[in-house]
């Protein structure tokens, strides 16, 4: 059995739904944001997810960090040396999805050249009326970068852990990777 | 003395940060660098040896895989409290190997003896093994 520990970075523009979606996944879905309130500084969760058909699992300390650009600077401080990134935009506003490079970037420039497993997260797909960003579209960009995609809804509570969990199993598999190359060493 | 296993003499590891049981803590004082204490995410990474007496230390070996910046500190104490920081190090990369690194101290007493990771070249390291000369 083991319990890894990863930095998640949250990042995304204001009001796609970054603390909303984070707080549904680690409440298990108690607590519900109706009300808009915005995200300052970083606001840190942890929850712990079990990796399917294993005794192990990955402790997520999820970063969520003001996507306002008055507060990215202070937020960037915070980030320290990031595990994995979930960039989250919403599938109703093209702009928010133009930024996820932007957003994408600023967070791999803390990783000193290492690794950093992903997701890209649209958000808001109860919104499918007012789509403006193609699933085709997201995934392909998603593929290009080596990011995982996901569509979710916070405000219907639809598929929130999905993001999560792969970011869990997506660094979980670079932590089975690297022990059998350590061992190949010894 | 730097290849004795450091348990053979009554040494423990008494705190590690992270915990996989195929690769425990103790693997770091077996005297066997084929067998490790691997990470498990974030740094800073921690872990304290204890001595079974105070003991006079003039060189510490470590072998390690990843490490980039290592921070030594050292207690006089029974309890592990009391740290005071002897010596901070940035090892190599090393590709296909170990890093082997061995840090001079002054030959002065310990009882037990802190190391703290502060990163690493990659998002898990591995220590193989420490050895201490008198």
């Amino acid at each position: 059995m083991v319990k890894l520990r990863a930095r998640c970075i949250l990042v995304g523009d204001a009001a796609v739904g970054k603390s909303a979606l984070s707080q549904m996944f680690s409440s298990d879905g108690s607590h519900i944001q109706k009300n808009y309130s915005m995200t300052a500084g970083v606001e840190l969760l942890v929850k712990s997810v079990n990796i399917p058909e294993t005794s192990d699992s990955v402790e997520l300390y999820i970063f969520d960090s003001a996507g306002r650009e008055t507060f990215v600077e202070t937020c960037e401080k915070m980030w320290g040396q990031p595990s994995v990134v979930c960039v989250v935009f919403e599938i109703s506003s093209l702009d928010s999805f133009k930024s996820c490079s932007r957003w994408l970037e600023r967070v791999r420039a803390h990783c000193n050249g290492l690794q950093l497993p992903g997701v890209l997260v649209g958000n808001k797909s109860d919104l499918a009326s007012r789509r403006e960003v193609e699933t085709s579209v997201a995934q392909e960009w998603a593929q290009e970068q080596g990011l995982q995609y996901h569509e979710t809804s916070a405000k219907e509570m639809e598929n929130c852990d999905a993001p999560f969990l792969s970011l869990a199993q997506a660094f979980y598999a670079l932590y089975q990777d690297r022990r059998q190359m350590i061992q190949r060493l010894g | 003395m730097l290849n004795t296993a450091l348990s053979s003499f009554g040494a423990q590891v008494v705190l590690a940060t992270s915990s996989d049981e195929n690769h425990p803590p103790e693997s770091m004082i077996d005297g066997n660098t084929e067998t490790f204490w691997l990470s498990t995410g974030m740094f800073p990474q921690e872990f304290i040896i204890r001595f079974p007496d105070n003991m006079k230390i003039s060189v510490i070996s470590v072998h390690s895989f990843n490490v980039k910046r290592l921070r030594i500190e050292k207690s006089t104490q029974t309890d592990a409290e009391k740290f005071e920081v002897i010596a901070e190090k940035e090892f190599e990369q090393t590709e296909g190997n170990l890093q082997t690194n061995e840090i001079s101290l002054d030959g002065s007493n310990a009882t037990h003896l802190k190391f703290l990771i502060l990163s690493g070249y990659d998002h898990f390291v591995s220590v193989h093994k420490v050895g201490i000369q008198a």
